[in-house]
């Protein structure tokens, strides 16, 4: 057991600090703007942490340091291409401020301004269902990394997964959008000093010599070349390209943080500034993977390794600190996707089916449903789900089945005039085609043919979503100009 | 040491740098972002 009575004190009393604040800001919810996006008066450094928080939890951690663990330095490309993509995002505006100054609150909303309702209820149910899936492996990783770097071992996994849901149920489902931006202010900063003691205790039992040359013994040039690293290659590299920049602006639960922006220029911003620190959240878990591997040689379990090397590298006093910023990041990812899931089930599905308008207290009352109902799929699917490939890539391939359609969708709305229904009806489909078919096939794979083996390379399935989404919308609306002639839409916010 | 691992490791430090340098900046100035939102906010009776 690694996990002594001081770590004890100081977890219990973080964890029990984050519900009393969360049931507090209850108090400030009074309509459905308040508890959906914060009455969109959030500030740019406010904004940052929150969008921080939400896109770091400790199933970052794990999956960036089991890629550390199994492709050395090569994965630190991850870092570089993301970096450009939130700087690209950030300095233009790409797609978050021209979906801000419409003031919307979920992406298929759009769908509707620029495609009909019919488009909005089947981008709804592609983005819920690719959004919960994606989810699905999150409280597994952190159930692993919580009885690894406590000591536990995996037989009480269920039991800390179940506590750790149900705390973040009870503040999401009762304060909304203000629960979770307050919660994830104090995330970011607990999170971030966690992550700088977990780092220096690396660094003191782990230095970068030996690092360097446990990675060039290991895996040689595909250590430190991403191009020809077996796990990479071209075609990972530009499928992440092109997802790193829709999913930044296309991901429900970070975009919601713009749209709770007290303008679209703060939007802009809060995606500049949290774009200066994503090599750095890349490449820090990923270093420590990488540290694992130097410390316990290549034969563990890639998932198990980091977590095993912070418990043993993190002394005592320390450990419940650095533990709590892991809680604290991992909260925070789950409040707010458990909170823009929920608001797109209820706003883009539910009440289109329905075919009758609700009022905001049953928008809201039906969101608190939706929101346990996810925490609790998440749970079962994470004690019995098996990863089809690395966590990196299951989340990667569950991301782009409806970043990949919704990218095309939004980027052609936004920036091409001749963007229309049938375009839109054929990116989201396509878009959805590969992943799915990976998700499938990959399940088959003992009994397919070897000529039909290329369709569950994860890569390919990746990059190929995003080429049919993009094919699917110029061609569907090339093809359709005069049946269906494209709407055209106008701001109802100005600013950049 | 290798000339890659060189170029990785400083690639890494200055990321680093980054990521604490702007957690700190986005601390300071964000608990008055809090204090700016919570008391333009009306509470519930």
């Amino acid at each position: 057991m690694n996990f002594h009575l001081i770590d004890w004190i100081i977890l219990v009393a973080y964890l029990g600090l984050s519900i009393f604040v969360g049931i507090w800001a209850k108090k400030y919810v009074e309509n459905m703007e308040g508890y959906f996006v914060a009455g969109r008066r959030v500030k740019v450094a406010l904004g940052s942490a929150t969008l921080i928080a939400t896109e770091i939890g400790v199933v970052t951690f794990m999956y960036f340091a089991e890629l550390g663990y199994v492709t050395g330095f090569s994965c630190f490309i991850l870092g570089i291409i993301g970096f450009i993509g939130y700087m690209v995002i950030g300095k233009t505006g790409f797609i978050v401020s021209g979906l801000r100054k419409l003031r919307i609150i979920t992406i298929p909303e759009y769908y509707q301004l620029r495609y009909g309702k019919n488009v909005r209820l089947l981008g709804g149910i592609l983005l819920f269902l690719g959004g919960v899936l994606n989810m699905g492996v999150f409280l597994r990783m952190d159930g692993i990394f919580l009885t690894e770097t406590m000591g536990f071992g995996p037989n009480v996994l269920a039991i800390v997964m179940s506590v750790m849901l149900l705390i973040v149920i009870s503040y999401t489902v009762l304060g909304g959008m203000f629960s979770v931006v307050i919660t994830d202010f104090i995330q970011f900063v607990v999170l971030a000093f966690g992550m700088l003691i977990a780092t220096a205790f690396v660094l003191i039992h782990v230095n970068f010599a030996t690092v360097g040359a446990v990675v060039l013994k290991q895996f040689g040039e595909a250590g430190v070349n991403p191009l020809v690293n077996p796990r990479f290659g071209w075609t990972f590299l530009i499928w992440m390209m092109i997802g790193s920049v829709a999913i930044s602006a296309l991901n429900q639960p970070a975009v919601s943080k713009s749209f709770a922006s007290e303008s679209p220029a703060v939007g802009r911003k809060v995606f500049l500034y949290t774009g200066i620190t994503l090599a750095g959240r890349y490449m820090i878990p990923m270093f420590w993977g990488i540290a694992a591997l130097a410390m316990f040689g290549p034969n563990m379990n890639p998932t198990t390794a980091m977590p095993r090397l912070l418990g043993t590298v993190v002394p005592s006093g320390f450990l419940g600190l650095m533990i709590a910023g892991m809680l604290a990041a991992s909260m925070s990812t789950y409040s707010a996707y458990m909170l823009a899931w929920s608001s797109v089930a209820t706003r883009d599905i539910i009440e289109p089916l329905s075919k009758k308008e609700f009022s905001e207290k049953t928008t809201m009352r039906l969101s608190k449903i939706i929101s346990t109902l996810i925490g609790i799929f998440i749970l079962i699917f994470g004690l019995f789900y098996e990863l089809p490939a690395t966590a990196f890539q299951y989340i990667a391939i569950t991301g782009a089945m409806y970043a990949a359609g919704a990218f095309g969708c939004v980027a052609f709305g936004l920036y091409w005039k001749r963007a229309n229904i049938v375009g839109a009806y054929c990116s989201l489909c396509f878009g959805a085609v590969a992943p799915i078919g990976f998700l499938v096939l990959e399940q088959l794979k003992g009994i397919l043919p070897s000529s039909m083996l290329f369709l569950i390379d994860v890569n390919v399935a990746g990059f190929m979503s995003f080429v049919l989404a993009a094919l699917g919308m110029i061609l569907g609306s090339l093809a359709t100009q005069r049946s269906h002639p494209p709407i055209v839409l106008k701001p109802k916010e100005e600013g950049a | 040491m290798d000339t890659s691992v060189l170029i990785w490791f400083v690639l890494f430090i200055i990321a680093t740098l980054l990521f604490f340098g702007t957690a700190v900046v986005i601390t300071v100035v964000g608990v008055q972002d809090l204090k700016d939102l919570l008391s333009g906010s009306t509470k519930k009776k």
